[in-house]
């Protein structure tokens, strides 16, 4: 399906408003705006850092002038989903870390938590505040022909992106003024203040006004734009691993002017592996020796907190329908890419008898490793597959062949549909319920540059879009009353 | 409000680079005013090189034709591998900059980041004669508006007080570069006395001073009346009394400035002892490497107080 236009090539009713302007225009004023959003983004510093030759190259961040458009209504159910999901998974990951009940009860199986990669041993039996471990998500939707969004996967360890949300949405409004005064398009601007609220509630008990901290991994690392950017929307400080220090009485402090100064929160960049040396890698130069013992002693608040990342993986997404079934006794409001799990023999059959229409892949596996498309490969390939899957069913999974939506892109000077992706950004306060939750409206929509690709990733040719979530009020807001002409007094 | 000691060491020298470029370039374009007034006297005319002079650092193996005006502006404006041309500086300004963008305005960085793309596009247009004030004018200009965003718009904490010690100590220095060059210029001129009014009168454009000085002594260009004016004139705000008792009031706003204030202080009593009876020439030249010395003491104060993490 198309973003922004039916079969018929006429707009969806959230997407008229811009198509007309898009239409009226023509492609060479387009193209002029496009090419005044550029300068915005060389003029505004907004850049991604990319590592080539050797070499960590400062890159103008790809833009697409033309906005993704989602309905209002629609995104609701999205949102709600969202939530839902995200409450889920914190529920599951303090459960893994105290009295694992959702194994003892059967319905997430032991041994795929004994072979998690993400799973902290330092972690167990620590109470992080409001029960909440993955704060910050950025959760991958695809969306499928019929329409439908799916999830694709969680990250719920450094997720980013929300940096360029709100950047896109700054660069689109010079773009397209006339649009965002005769149409609700909902902002995007209150993300860092809530990011900034929710930070600040894990700051330790009595502290009143915390220091929050940004921790990067320095300039160097692909997202140091988002870092720098999050640090100044929250006035929060810019630290690098060198910049703190844990002292014996297991509080954290940084290096200043007037001395050391205590630091009560830290939104941490940098991966739990390389978080502190004194409890993880031991030559880890990026984070701070003594973190982990600050953190257990309830002396600094971390984001998202070490061990989070153990619900972040390629099996346990598997599970997540499941697992808010299980925690909320809800169904889900938003889907998984439905995942077969060849350890039961029902799903396997599915699978064995499905092959050519799935994408299959090994559980343990990343970075595309072993994967199978079952629409590309030969019937070798498929005989060589079905053989692997019965020798180690637990080892495999298996989706349906999604393929990507499409949104009009400017190509060469004209429209042309190109494969999008979506992240939102979601926001988790509490693990008791969504009241404390936040989901961008809309979030960072990503670009696959080349025909039919469906590589949307910036550092591999993928662009970005400003994503608009249009209310239609079914009418004009409500009318402000005329003044009353005539002499004041 | 304190400043993280890293973000601080990276203010501090944002600002001294960026005052370098544009002083830097403030006397390029003065110096080929100048020179433009005075024909050459012999065919092994040598001034392009005394401007090599004022930077010490740049070429010290020798290695540049020091007659040749595209070479040596080349070397001080555009050369990438150059570390003190202008180029360069613009580039570390933005660098450092870079990594504290949470502490200033969010316009100091788009000047910033505005110069540093209009250096890397068009600052070899430099090299050319025709085009050198107008990019240089540009690097002047953009250095003086990012002054004016942090003037109206920046907090007024630490990492400001930052910027202030790195922008009047680099600028301090750089007025006893420009004095003791003209006075060590004396020595090998010696023909060309007769211009010596036209001499002190490019001194003082290069620093920005000559309407001012006029303005302040009411009369013509006196060679004592101009050091003392630049070096000791508490109005002007090239002056390197002015810069010092800048860096004064800043300190003054700093946690546990002791130290450094000893520095500063010592700094005060180089410049007002060496200077006395040196109104010209060697002695002046010399008494200028010793204020340099005693810049460079009161710099190596800064860092060890405020720009170093203590080891733990």
């Amino acid at each position: 399906m198309d973003e922004l236009l039916r079969t018929d090539g006429t707009p969806h009713d959230a997407s008229r408003s811009l198509w007309q302007l898009l239409e009226s225009i023509g492609p060479d004023e387009l193209s002029a705006r496009q090419a005044a959003t550029e300068l915005d983004i060389l003029t505004m510093g907004i850049t991604f850092t990319v590592y080539s030759d050797g070499e960590n190259i400062d890159r103008a961040w790809p833009f697409d002038v033309v906005p993704r458009v989602i309905d209002g209504a629609e995104w609701n159910q999205v949102e709600r989903g969202l939530k839902q999901r995200l409450v889920a998974i914190n529920r599951f990951i303090d459960d893994l870390y105290h009295d694992r009940q959702i194994i003892a009860d059967g319905v997430f199986p032991a041994d795929l938590l004994e072979d998690s990669v993400n799973f902290r041993p330092e972690c167990v039996g620590v109470d992080p505040p409001n029960g909440v471990w993955a704060h910050i998500s950025g959760s991958d939707l695809v969306r499928d022909d019929d329409g439908t969004f799916y999830v694709l996967e969680d990250n719920l360890r450094v997720p980013s992106g929300v940096s360029y949300v709100i950047e896109n949405r700054a660069v689109t409004k010079r773009a397209f003024p006339e649009l965002f005064v005769d149409q609700s398009i909902r902002p995007v601007d209150d993300y860092t203040d809530e990011l900034n609220k929710l930070l600040s509630s894990l700051a330790p008990d009595g502290v009143g006004s915390p220091t929050i901290a940004v921790l990067t991994p320095g300039v160097f690392n692909s997202a140091y734009f988002e870092h720098s950017f999050l640090a100044q929307r929250m006035g929060a400080e810019l630290v690098e691993g060198g910049d703190l220090v844990v002292d014996d009485d297991d509080c954290v402090y940084m290096h200043t002017t007037k001395g050391r100064e205590r630091v009560h929160v830290i939104y941490r960049r940098v991966d739990d592996l390389f978080l502190d040396p004194e409890a993880f890698r031991p030559d880890s130069m990026l984070g701070v020796a003594g973190l982990m013992r600050a953190w257990r002693a309830g002396n600094v608040g971390i984001a998202n907190a070490p061990g989070a990342g153990v619900a972040d993986d390629k099996c346990v997404y598997a599970w997540v329908p499941d697992i808010i079934r299980y925690y909320l006794g809800e169904e889900p409001l938003v889907a998984n890419v439905p995942t077969y799990r060849c350890m039961y023999p029902d799903e396997r059959d599915h699978v064995l008898s499905h092959l050519d229409e799935l994408v299959v892949k090994p559980a343990n596996e990343s970075g595309g490793y072993g994967i199978v498309i079952g629409d590309r490969a030969t019937e070798e390939e498929l005989a060589a597959c079905a053989t692997s899957i019965l020798e180690d069913p637990r080892n495999w999974v298996a989706q349906p062949i999604i393929s990507l939506s499409t949104a009009p892109t400017l190509i060469d000077g004209q429209l042309a549909p190109r494969h999008v992706d979506l992240r939102p950004f979601v926001l988790t306060g509490s693990s008791s319920g969504v009241g404390r939750s936040h989901v961008t409206a809309g979030g960072l929509t990503r670009v696959a540059l080349r025909e039919r690709s469906l590589i949307v990733n910036s550092s591999q040719g993928g662009g970005s879009k400003d994503t608009w979530i249009v209310d239609r009020h079914g009418g004009a807001p409500p009318a402000v009353p005329a003044q009353t002409q005539g002499d004041p007094s | 409000m304190a400043v993280l000691t890293r973000a601080a060491d990276r203010i501090f020298w944002a600002a001294r680079y960026l005052e370098r470029a544009e002083d830097t370039s403030r006397l390029i374009v003065s110096f080929g005013d100048l020179f433009a007034d005075i024909p050459a006297t012999d065919d092994s005319d040598r001034r392009w090189g005394s401007l090599l002079a004022v930077f010490g650092a740049i070429d010290p193996a020798g290695e540049l034709d020091h007659t040749d005006e595209r070479a040596v502006v080349h070397a001080l404006v555009s050369e990438a591998t150059e570390p003190g041309s202008v180029r360069s500086s613009v580039a570390s300004a933005r660098n450092n900059l870079r990594t504290c963008r949470e502490l200033l305005p969010r316009e100091a960085w788009k000047v910033v980041n505005d110069l540093w793309r209009f250096s890397e596009e068009q600052i070899d247009r430099a090299d050319d004669r025709r085009f050198r004030g107008g990019v240089l004018g540009q690097v002047i200009d953009e250095s003086r508006r990012l002054d004016g965003v942090l003037q109206s718009s920046m907090l007024r904490n630490d990492a400001f007080e930052m910027w202030r010690l790195g922008r009047y100590l680099e600028r301090a220095d750089m007025t006893t570069r420009v004095v003791g060059v003209r006075a060590a210029g004396i020595m090998q001129a010696g023909d060309s006395l007769d211009y010596d009014e036209v001499h002190w009168m490019g001194v003082l454009r290069s620093l920005s001073a000559l309407q001012m000085y006029q303005r302040s002594m009411h009369g013509p260009i006196d060679p004592a009346l101009v050091v003392k004016f630049l070096l000791f004139d508490t109005r002007f705000p090239r002056s390197v009394s002015f810069c010092l008792d800048e860096i004064g009031r800043s300190l003054d706003q700093l946690h546990e400035p002791e130290a450094v204030c000893d520095a500063l202080d010592g700094a005060r009593a180089v410049l007002t002892s060496t200077t006395a009876d040196a109104a010209d020439g060697p002695d002046l030249d010399q008494a200028m490497d010793q204020v340099q010395q005693a810049l460079a003491s009161l710099g190596a104060a800064i860092t060890e107080r405020y720009l170093t993490v203590p080891d733990s």
